[in-house]
């Protein structure tokens, strides 16, 4: 299980990478696991607001459908859209070919809250 | 010259509707059960399965063992256990799953298996033993054990239902016309078969079908039909869904309202109570069949 220490994460199983006011988003090692062969990313809350904790897409798998959660609230400024023609990356590659969008923080004190890599960990039991 | 069907080239993607839609899994007890599941060296269904629900189930600290190995001797189309010969068999076994059924302190315990068609008793003795040790265990724990089909083996049959659990199910998976497609090495009317035994020796039986495979309304009013006919106590209906891309593609989604009108017609033909909904798979909530009564 690879949970890098460099980022955050949250309950829902998203993992940021902050850069100043600006982060990119995507789905833990964990998450990917679970949900199994990734077949459809859809995301069309581009150039929208989204407040922390809401639906900002979602993720389709072979078996299930999951919703996606906006870490903070922020814009969402683009979406990876090579996932179109491969959703697998998010399967191969969550932390790096597997991103999903870019966002722009509201507050970047809203961050302050989201987990660290050990919190994560001990939330899924590892 | 022989006229093969023609398989279209579906390139077009089927989306998944919302109320398939479910939430991944977070907490100490998911956790927990992970831990269980993992070090007692036990295979779940859940995980082999693919199955939609482990976040919920996981979740609130059940889970469904599944025992006699993991490689299973039938290769039915919409199983992702994987098919071969199988090498495991572990006399140990129910005594590993009675101990972590006991540690994961479930009142209630889904047991199923893999098909052993190499075995000259199916595994039943397997099986008893993990029947037997579970009760002797925590005898307050009730059980459900979902049995493959014995390929026409009664006593093999009889043993794998005589160690004191209260629900046997096995499962049609589909009606009759599909089974070549879909359960190519098992017989439908064999299966009525044994349900009909495991009802005749006094048990709490159980089927279920997958809907989304190809049927028409008419052939699982037949099944439930054919079901009810031998006694049936529970039915389950749940959705299809494909395990990985490799597996049986799904022919259509079901409404969740289709699902309530199936629930009726089942209930209408005697069947005492049916479990139906698109996430329904066959152990979910379990719990609540224990009670049905059978006189």
């Amino acid at each position: 299980m690879n949970i890098p220490e460099g980022l955050k994460y949250t309950k829902d199983h998203e993992w940021i990478k902050l850069e100043g006011n600006k982060a990119t988003v995507g789905i833990t090692d964990f998450a990917q696991g679970e949900l199994g062969d990734i077949v459809y990313v859809d995301i069309s809350t581009v150039g929208q607001d989204v407040n922390e904790h809401e639906v900002f897409g979602t993720v389709e798998a072979v078996k299930t459908v999951s919703d996606l959660y906006m870490p903070v609230t922020g814009k969402v400024l683009e979406v990876n859209k090579a996932l179109d023609g491969k959703p697998e990356s998010v399967n191969a590659d969550p932390y790096g070919a597997g991103w999903m969008i870019k966002m722009e923080l509201k507050n970047v004190a809203d961050a302050a809250h989201l987990l660290t890599a050990v919190q994560y960990k001990e939330l899924i039991g590892k | 010259m022989i006229e093969l069907p023609v398989i279209p080239a579906e390139e077009t993607r089927k989306r998944k509707p919302n109320w398939l839609r479910v939430k991944l899994p977070i907490g100490p007890e998911y956790a927990k059960v992970r831990t269980l599941v993992d070090t007692h060296k036990l295979h779940t269904i859940c995980e082999s399965g693919n199955c939609p629900n482990m976040g919920e189930c996981w979740g609130a600290g059940t889970a469904t063992f599944m025992i006699l190995g993991n490689i299973c001797t039938r290769s039915c189309t919409f199983c992702a256990v994987a098919t071969g010969r199988p090498t495991e068999y572990d006399e140990d076994e129910p005594r590993r799953v009675a101990e972590a059924i006991q540690l994961m302190g479930v009142k209630h315990a889904v047991i199923t298996s893999v098909n052993r068609d190499e075995l000259k008793d199916r595994g039943a003795e397997i099986w008893y033993q993990t029947v037997v040790q579970t009760k002797n265990l925590t005898p307050a724990t009730t059980i459900e054990t979902l049995i493959p089909d014995t390929k026409g083996n009664w006593d093999a049959l009889q043993r794998m239902i005589e160690g004191g659990q209260e629900v046997v199910s096995h499962n049609v998976e589909t009606v009759e016309r599909m089974y070549r497609r879909v359960r190519p090495q098992a017989r439908y009317e064999r299966s009525l078969e044994q349900l009909k035994r495991i009802r005749e020796a006094g048990k709490r039986s159980k089927s279920g079908i997958m809907l989304g495979v190809g049927e028409t309304k008419e052939e699982v009013f037949k099944a439930m039909d054919d079901l009810a006919n031998q006694g049936l106590i529970i039915l389950t209906l749940g959705q299809y869904l494909q395990p990985t891309k490799m597996h049986l593609e799904v022919a259509e989604f079901v409404h969740p309202e289709t699902f309530e009108m199936y629930k009726e017609e089942g209930l209408k033909r005697g069947i005492r109570y049916v479990e139906s909904g698109p996430l329904v798979r066959s152990s979910y909530h379990a719990e609540r069949h224990v009670n049905v009564p059978i006189d």
